[in-house]
């Protein structure tokens, strides 16, 4: 067909040169036409469909875009690939354009911030340096991190627990109790924060030799439980999926073997279901570590008080000064082990994503 | 080493009852086979020796110890599943060690059993591979390896062979009767096909909704069956059964009268209505009457189909004229159809007018009503004791 197509064109390209010895030229184009249509109601014949007759016509005349929309009709792979490339580059402008224009405010010296357009108004790699001098920013990270890697840790051990009754067991009132987590992960953070915070403030007798005054504000506690639950349900059902597509045999064979319901659970269901545990754990991380609002309000921004990355950016932001350049490098900083963590568990996330999402 | 006793063993869920009061004694080093068609709770029972299902009912005894509510991990035994199931995440030592592993041996023993284990199933320098890098027979091979590793005092094998090929499965079957001669360990074994049973099994328990029918050798089973299920289920192809009545001088059916004495078959009255069983090689051509014991009167028929099998050949007979074989080919279905196995060297073609025989000593009388056996046999030689004691009813 494309063959005959090229021939159809060849034949409109002849037509419009038509202009000075017109009736030697209709002649040759005729027949030509009268060829190229012969030769299509042939090879259509054969194929057993009808003629149309546009062969026997010259190309019809056309400006630049109706030539381009013809063009995509014909041949829709290059449409396809320019659309493509068209939301590729929007994507990776809006992702990665906040984290080059971070670098430039980052290198730009204290004092020259106005009118930063794309490149940086000087050039100041002392800024990284400078913010871990300035405030403890490393201890913050680790206060981060500490708080997202125990929140990770108990959402996944209890989630997995809770993934593998909802998954594997068959018990009264399971449905709503599902349905009842997934209520629970709907409902606004803010709605917890007040009798939280609260009950925090509480001196609590057992907590004093922990805590000094027994109450769980100002500790890690303060973020790791409220934080937990409300990435819970999020894990429950990704493992809740998991844990129910690996095969009853293998638990049984793990049971006869000599492991309880729990031990197959963690040496046979668990190792099963890498990704989904990949994934839970990874997403987890990330939301606990990037978290806002429990993080800013459940301590008082003291480093040795467990506060967060957040209040540490904060911390740049003095009475009369906002150092935004150190603002902007501690920033970076404080990515780094979010973009380390998805990257090496990028391969597990991806398959565990979507291996979830087909087999159900 | 250990003998398994199930005592009164039920298992209700809730709508059904997939295991109705089985009461089993398995000695120590016997090969059981519990056999019956699929939802029978075979499975189930076995489920309940292995301690995966827990029994509405009933107690389990394994060696001299109650084992009932004790967890799978502390009842000695091993299972090989239907799926196979090894652990996809192991390579083949770790599979097999992975129940060692989970106790106090050392690592030199391990090495020393997983060894000895691969040597008995022959799968000698497979031990890194991955499960998904082995064919189905080393697959099979390994979970084999996996439970006999641990020295259990019982076997137990859900249809091992279900997802075998055919070849495979008949191989697989003499290796493990060659096992069981090596290990001398108890086996229970869950199987739904009556030929696998036949020739592996010690003993095969014959189980039909739940409830056990018959517990006996396989000859037993097969010579002697306890009631119409038995015999319908042992043997391939199965029993031809013909309902008739009890008169004076023998049974009458719709198409042929065999001649006995019924005062001499205990249980039996004039009158009473009686299925008639009898197996396709017992069912003989007129004209070799000499071979056969115990010849009944000939009965005339006329052949529909004939298939022949290689060594021997099935011919389906027509008993009455009326009928036109059709598609309700099963000969147990139907009182005008008999199937007939004959050596491949007899001439014989289809649509051909026959006289046959019964072997008189190989004729089974059913209650039709109970499906209890009467008798094996209805001629001297077959003897009279034969039939009385096979009276235990099946519920």
């Amino acid at each position: 067909m494309t063959g005959d197509r090229n021939h159809a064109e060849d034949d409109g390209g002849s037509a419009t040169e038509r202009t000075g010895d017109e009736a030697v030229n209709r002649d040759t184009t005729l027949e030509k036409g009268t060829e190229a249509g012969a030769e299509l109601s042939a090879t259509r014949a054969a194929d057993g469909g009808t003629t149309v007759g546009e062969t026997d016509d010259a190309e019809l005349r056309r400006g630049f875009f109706q030539q381009w929309v013809a063009d995509s009709i014909s041949n829709p792979a290059r449409v396809y690939r320019s659309m493509f490339y068209v939301a590729t580059i929007f994507f990776l402008l809006t992702t990665l354009f906040p984290f080059y224009w971070l670098l430039m405010v980052a290198l730009t010296p204290e004092g020259q911030q106005q009118d930063i357009i794309l490149t940086p108004n000087g050039f100041n790699p002392g800024a990284f340096v400078e913010v871990f001098e300035v405030i403890p920013f490393h201890w913050y990270m680790f206060n981060s991190f500490v708080i997202a890697t125990a929140s990770t840790i108990i959402v996944l051990v209890i989630a997995s627990l809770a993934g593998y009754a909802f998954g594997r067991l068959e018990f009264p009132g399971k449905v709503p109790l599902l349905l009842l987590v997934l209520v629970i992960s709907f409902f606004p953070p803010a709605a917890f924060f007040i009798p939280l915070n609260d009950l925090f403030n509480t001196p609590v007798g057992i907590l004093e030799p922990i805590t000094g005054d027994g109450t769980l504000y100002n500790t890690p506690g303060a973020m790791v439980m409220p934080l937990s639950a409300i990435f819970m349900p999020l894990a429950i059902f990704i493992l809740t999926t998991f844990y129910s597509q690996i095969p009853e045999g293998l638990e049984d064979a793990a049971r006869v073997e000599g492991t309880t319901r729990l031990g197959a659970l963690f040496r046979v269901i668990i190792p099963l279901s890498a990704p989904g545990v990949a994934t839970a754990g990874v997403l987890t991380f990330i939301a606990v570590y990037n978290e806002f609002f429990f993080s800013f309000l459940m301590t008082d921004g003291q480093p040795e008080n467990w506060a967060p990355i957040l209040e540490g950016i904060l911390g740049y932001q003095g009475q009369y000064e906002v150092m935004y350049h150190l603002m902007a490098a501690a920033s970076i900083i404080g990515v780094i082990p979010v973009a380390i963590l998805v990257i090496v568990a990028q391969e597990k996330i991806v398959s565990g994503l979507t291996a979830g999402a087909l087999k159900e | 080493m250990a003998r398994v006793r199930l005592e009164h063993v039920t298992k209700r869920y809730e709508d059904i009852t997939a295991v109705d009061d089985v009461s089993l004694d398995i000695e120590d080093g016997e090969f059981l086979c519990l056999v019956g068609p699929s939802g029978c709770g075979k499975s189930t029972t076995m489920e309940t020796v292995a301690g995966l299902t827990k029994p509405s009912d009933g107690t389990i005894y394994i060696g001299e110890h109650e084992v009932t509510n004790l967890a799978p991990k502390d009842r000695g035994v091993a299972m090989v599943f239907q799926n196979i199931a090894l652990f996809p995440h192991m390579n083949v030592f770790e599979n097999i060690s992975f129940g060692l592993r989970l106790r106090t041996y050392d690592d030199e023993e391990i090495e020393r059993r997983v060894t000895q284990a691969t040597d008995i199933v022959q799968l000698e320098g497979m031990l890194e591979r991955m499960p998904d890098e082995l064919s189905g027979g080393q697959r099979q091979r390994v979970a084999i390896a996996r439970a006999i590793v641990r020295n259990p005092g019982v076997f137990l094998m859900d249809e091992p062979l279900a997802n075998l090929d055919a070849k495979l499965r008949v191989h697989m079957r003499t290796e493990l009767q060659r096992l069981h001669r090596e290990l001398q360990t108890t086996v229970i074994y869950v199987t739904h096909d009556q030929a696998e049973a036949m020739t592996m099994a010690d003993r095969i328990a014959v189980l039909d909704a739940g409830k056990l029918q018959q517990v006996d050798p396989p000859l037993i089973c097969y010579n002697k069956p306890d009631n119409l299920f038995v015999a319908g289920f042992i043997g391939s192809p199965s029993m031809n059964f013909v309902e008739g009545e009890v008169v004076e001088n023998g049974l009458k059916t719709p198409n042929f009268l065999v001649e006995f004495d019924p005062t001499r078959v205990p249980d039996v009255s004039v009158g009473q209505a009686v299925t008639l069983g009898i197996r396709p090689e017992d069912v003989h051509l007129a004209e070799f009457t000499e071979s056969v014991t115990q010849p009944t009167d000939s009965i005339p028929a006329r052949t529909d189909v004939i298939e022949p099998m290689g060594d021997e050949v099935f011919v389906y007979l027509l008993l009455s004229e009326a009928v036109e074989g059709g598609m309700e080919r099963d000969p147990a279905s139907s009182p005008d159809q008999l199937l007939m196995s004959v050596t491949s060297d007899t001439e014989i073609t289809d649509d051909q007018p026959i006289d046959v025989v019964f072997d008189g000593t190989k004729v089974h009388l059913f209650d039709t009503e109970t499906g209890t056996a009467l008798t094996h046999g209805i001629t001297e030689l077959g003897g009279t004791d034969d039939g009385a004691t096979m009276t235990e009813a099946d519920g």
